[in-house]
């Protein structure tokens, strides 16, 4: 599902440029679930994005669900996401300016399915927000508005779940139930699942734990066969 | 709370530079600037005047008599107070020696003393006494350029006026005294006095002005010797000017247009305070996390609040300063271009009053629409730092702002009025254009109240965009009420000035009479009337006799300590027209009262315009006095009319009853219509017969009119162009103001699967309809003022010019669709990462 060889991200700002990826190869097989650990500034938050094609790599070759995204333009990509990938937040990041059910609609929106609001409307249930539907953000706690947010991810049916820190803007009860939610709808659909976390217990609920520090892949569970060293 | 550690604070604040102010900068600038060029201007023109007004007037003094010259014993008094310089003015028709072209002209006839005061430049030069001498048995004549060229005359050719020949000695290059009024239909000719009586023209009863001039010695006491001058002569009908008031009517135009043109810079400012405020809102939302710090490690409300405010101040001072620099030395690079366009040579420098004045109307204008914003700001709580960074919190005002704010309301609205010439006018100026901002405010949130109830389409692209009209704290109700504002100028402006047109180019010269002929002298009624019965193709031919005469009296109060309305005070100015008639003249309508019957012989009544009635408020049977050649006649008002002005043909305010004016001179008035191809001929026909009369061709009028339908129309086209501008600036500041947050959906929307092309379609939705309902508000306010001034101040048929509202809707797709895209393309190609990072 997830093919990475060599990638390198070099981000330039005022202070100069900046490695943050270098040469990072990895291959996620579909329906696996995968956590991403690492210290901060070890480059996840980077990976994660430049497998949804939001940043383009320096070096290297991204393929995702067969689709070599370095042949994909601005708009190409965003399709791209559109059909084959739901991102998930830490800031939650709704549209402000619509309510929960309009915010999950979207995607299904963009790809012009007639049926889109009644998928919304589905979508929402299966994360337990049938009746707020009508409410904005605002009007939502931060435990229900990741749901939304898990339920917009979810929405296209897409074959990959990308997670950047769910829950870390939530507390630790509030936390858990967005994960319990978001394992069991990738197992439902068997989507495969890239989760960056800072909280072993929770990477330990993944099949795979793959380490990052410094911009390189330093330890990878799938190669010592077992998650269970972390 | 510390005033030095609030400076400290602010800055630091400013070290941000003046980014995110450039907004703020240009709405203040802008309407400081044009109420300071606009003060330069004037109070420039007005120096001019002041110092030109000897030369203007032609003396230090001037007694005007109409229809009759000095008597003896006015004259021996005159002669007592100072040198006199006598002229003589009058219309008249000079036709080329061969008669191939005539002209009506404006003639003047003046004394070997004249000009009192200034000089007369003739090309090719030459002294003044010389080119009008008679030499070789022909006096001399000098024109005004336009003469000369309407007769295809030069130097050395000969004319005729009435039944003398001038040879024509000179062009009029500068004429010191020259007539200031805007309606002159002829060119200039001056003739020596002496000649005058050679061209026949001086009948009992032509319209002849007798003017006096005087230069009195140093030091005299002119208000005293006018005094002197009135009580002597109380019932002679002297109208005296002096240098205070030696241009009046010209005094008065500069007034109206200056007090016209500072509404346009207050206008200008109202429309850019929105602006400011948004400018100062969107700033301040900006730092609403700076500012949540700052109270959570310890710093009061009030040290906030004076912290913005100083910062604001300090950015405003800057404003402001730009705007006076550029006001200040607009009028000093104009300089070099308005000599051609101004009656007096304007001394143009750096006059302190206008440019205070500016400066107070630009800060109060920043103080009360910054005001809101730093009272928000004031109130944003500690714990914005414990949340996800969303919009801007929302306050209400405190009973205490409100008050301040008010308060700096009424102060701008005082300085405008206080410092304006015509205060009334100003002050009801004030009141209609904070109105019109009020009412564009109240009708804009009524449509996006009306916008979030018609529920949510589902049309995503539509969706996002009316959200975004309707979002809370969206600038969508400034928006729109600066730009509808200034559309409904433009709409209103192009639907009348299409009225105008209609009136001017199709209308009246289908039914407006081909000519005015005057000065018909009573022994010539029949032969003139015959002539014209006899010439093919005259048609609407009306004749009526015509005297002039004074209002003195209004039930016997005085004209001068009556209470006239603004718009009824020309007809007590200066002379008017006065006829008879035994029946209701054509193009009058009787509206209260009987008209008498046409055998009618007794006391004089009169029947007066119901307008011009309502003005100085007279009812029927209320009592009017004239005076004509310094007998006063009283007349009680027996009807009230209505006029058809735009008939352009003979309509008298007052018209009397047949006898009331027994035996005083009179002349005839006609109007006549012959096909164009004919005007020319029956022009010849009309002046060779009869040389004492005047034609005056309507065209020219018509003309006339349409010059001064131009110089408004262009002065109107100016005060929308500048209320687009200010509105143009008022949408780039909130579009300013909501770049982060466009910037952030583009990119959630391009993550959840956006296509540029969606994003594009989105916001081309969201300006467009912005557009659009600027242009319905403007479309429907701009149709309802221009039917108001053309029903009710032009009083005549109004019609619905689809143009108008098209056009409106056109410029405001144009304005928000462009600055829309400009401030939104770099949404549709911003890279997300940056957006999407955890903090």
């Amino acid at each position: 599902m997830i093919l990475l060889e060599g990638v390198e991200v070099t981000l330039t700002s005022a202070a100069g440029a900046v490695n943050v990826l270098r040469g990072v190869s990895l291959a996620v097989g579909r329906g696996e679930t995968v956590s991403l650990i690492g210290p901060s500034g070890s480059g996840k938050t980077t990976l994660l994005m430049a497998v949804a094609g939001l940043v383009r790599p320096s070096a290297g070759r991204v393929v995702i669900a067969g689709t070599d995204l370095a042949g994909l333009d601005e708009d190409g990509l965003a399709r791209f996401r559109r059909d084959a990938v739901g991102i998930v937040f830490q800031a939650f990041h709704l549209v402000p300016t619509m309510t929960a059910l309009e915010n999950v609609a979207l995607p299904l929106e963009f790809a012009g399915r007639r049926d889109a609001f009644e998928v919304s409307a589905d979508c929402l249930a299966s994360v337990g927000l049938d009746r707020r539907g009508n409410h904005y953000p605002a009007e939502l706690s931060g435990g229900e508005q990741q749901r939304v947010a898990l339920a917009r991810a979810f929405a296209a049916g897409p074959r990959l779940i990308l997670a950047d820190e769910p829950t870390g803007n939530l507390d630790g009860a509030t936390g858990g139930q967005v994960m319990d939610l978001l394992f069991r709808l990738s197992a439902e659909r068997s989507t495969t699942l890239l989760l960056i976390t800072h909280e072993v217990e929770l990477a330990r609920r993944t099949g795979r734990i793959v380490e990052l520090a410094d911009g390189r892949v330093v330890a990878d569970s799938a190669s010592r066969g077992a998650a269970a060293a972390y | 709370m510390s005033l030095t550690l609030a400076c400290r604070l602010m800055r630091r604040e400013l070290r941000g530079g003046l980014k995110g102010f450039r907004i703020f900068l240009a709405c203040l600038a802008l309407g400081v600037a044009i109420i300071a060029g606009v003060g330069s201007l004037a109070a420039g023109v007005r120096a001019g005047l002041h110092a030109d007004a000897r030369s203007m007037l032609g003396g230090d003094a001037e007694v005007e008599l109409v229809l009759r010259p000095a008597t003896a014993a006015e004259r021996d008094f005159l002669d007592r107070s100072g040198t006199v310089s006598e002229s003589v003015g009058m219309r008249a028709m000079a036709r080329r020696d061969d008669g191939a072209a005539r002209s009506l002209i404006e003639l003047k006839a003046v004394d070997e003393t004249y000009p009192l005061y200034g000089e007369v430049a003739l090309d090719p030069p030459q002294a003044l006494a010389d080119a009008l001498a008679k030499r070789d048995g022909l006096w001399g004549a000098v024109a005004a350029p336009a003469l000369l060229d309407r007769l295809n005359l030069k130097p050395g050719d000969v004319l005729r006026v009435g039944e003398a020949r001038f040879v024509l000695r000179a062009a009029l290059a500068h004429e010191p005294d020259a007539a200031t009024g805007v309606f002159i239909l002829g060119p200039r000719l001056v003739i020596a006095k002496a000649a005058l009586t050679e061209t026949g023209l001086l009948i009992p009863g032509t319209v002849v002005n007798y003017s006096y001039r005087l230069r009195v010695p140093a030091g005299s006491d002119i208000p005293a010797w006018e005094a002197d001058a009135k009580s002597r002569f109380a019932d002679a009908g002297w109208r005296i000017r002096d240098v205070a008031n030696a241009t009046p009517g010209l005094e008065r135009l500069l007034d109206r247009v200056g007090l016209y043109l500072t509404l346009v810079g207050l206008a200008a400012l109202l429309v850019g305070g929105v602006g400011v405020g948004n400018a100062v809102s969107g700033y301040l939302a900006s730092r609403t996390l700076s500012i949540a710090i700052f109270k959570s490690v310890g710093a009061s409300g009030r040290l906030v609040f004076a912290t913005y405010l100083l910062q604001i101040a300090a950015l405003g001072a800057l404003g402001i300063l730009g705007g006076l620099v550029i006001g200040g030395l607009a009028p000093l690079l104009l300089a070099r271009l308005l000599p051609a366009m101004l009656p007096v040579a304007a001394r143009f420098d750096l006059y302190a009053l206008p440019l205070s004045v500016a400066a107070a109307a630009g800060a109060l204008t920043t103080l009360a629409f910054a005001l809101g914003p730093l009272a928000t700001a004031r109130a944003v709580p500690p714990a914005a730092l414990f949340r996800a960074p969303s919009e801007p919190p929302l306050a209400k005002l405190g009973i205490g702002v409100l008050i301040v704010q008010a308060a700096t309301v009424i102060a701008l609205a005082a300085l405008v009025i206080a410092t304006s010439s015509d205060r009334p006018l100003a002050a009801w100026s004030v009141v209609g254009a904070l109105a019109a901002l009020l009412l564009f405010r109240l009708t804009a949130l009524g449509v996006i109240a009306a916008l979030r109830a018609a529920g949510r389409p589902r049309h995503p692209g539509l969706r996002l965009a009316l959200a975004n009209l309707g979002r809370r704290g969206a600038n969508t109700p400034e928006v729109i009420a600066s730009l509808g504002l200034g559309l409904t100028v433009l709409v209103a402006l192009v639907a009348v000035e299409g009225n105008i047109s209609l009136i001017l180019d199709k209308d009246l010269p289908q039914r407006a009479p081909s000519f005015f002929f005057i000065d018909i002298q009573p022994d010539q009624a029949a032969a003139f009337d015959a002539l014209l019965a006899s010439f093919p193709g005259v048609g609407n031919f009306e004749r009526v006799p015509s005297l002039r005469g004074r209002l003195v009296r209004l039930n016997g109060v005085p004209v001068e300590r009556a209470a006239v309305a603004p718009e009824a005070q020309w007809a007590i100015r200066s002379e008017r027209g006065l006829t008879y008639s035994p029946t209701l003249p054509s193009g009058s309508r009787l509206i209260e009262g009987e008209w008498w019957p046409s055998d009618y012989r007794g006391p004089p009544l009169v029947s007066f315009e119901a307008e011009l009635a309502r003005g100085m408020g007279l009812k029927l049977g209320d009592a009017l006095t004239v005076n004509v050649l310094g007998r006063d006649v009283t007349a009680r008002i027996a009807n009230l009319r209505s006029l058809d002005w735009t008939s352009l043909g003979i309509n008298f305010a007052m018209v009397f009853s047949p006898g009331s004016f027994g035996g005083a001179p009179e002349t005839e008035m006609a109007v006549a219509r012959v096909p164009p191809e004919r005007e020319a001929a029956l022009e010849k026909a009309v002046t060779d017969r009869f040389p004492n009369i005047s034609t005056i061709p309507v065209k020219d009028a018509l003309q006339a009119v349409g010059t001064i339908v131009a110089a408004v129309a262009t002065a109107l086209q100016a005060t929308a162009a500048i209320a687009l501008v200010a509105a143009g600036l008022v949408l780039a500041g909130a579009l300013a103001a909501s770049r982060r947050r466009r910037l952030y959906e583009a990119v959630v929307l391009k993550v959840l699967g956006a296509t540029r092309r969606d994003l594009l379609k989105a916001f081309l939705l969201e300006y467009g309809l912005l557009g659009l309902l600027s242009a319905a508000i403007a479309a429907a306010l701009g149709t309802l003022a221009s039917y108001l001034v053309v029903t009710e101040v032009m009083r005549t048929d109004w019609v619905f010019l689809p143009g108008a509202v098209a056009l409106s809707a056109i410029v405001a797709l144009a304005m928000t669709l462009a600055l829309g895209y400009a401030g939104t393309w770099r949404a549709l190609g911003v890279s997300a990462a940056p957006y999407l990072r955890n903090e």
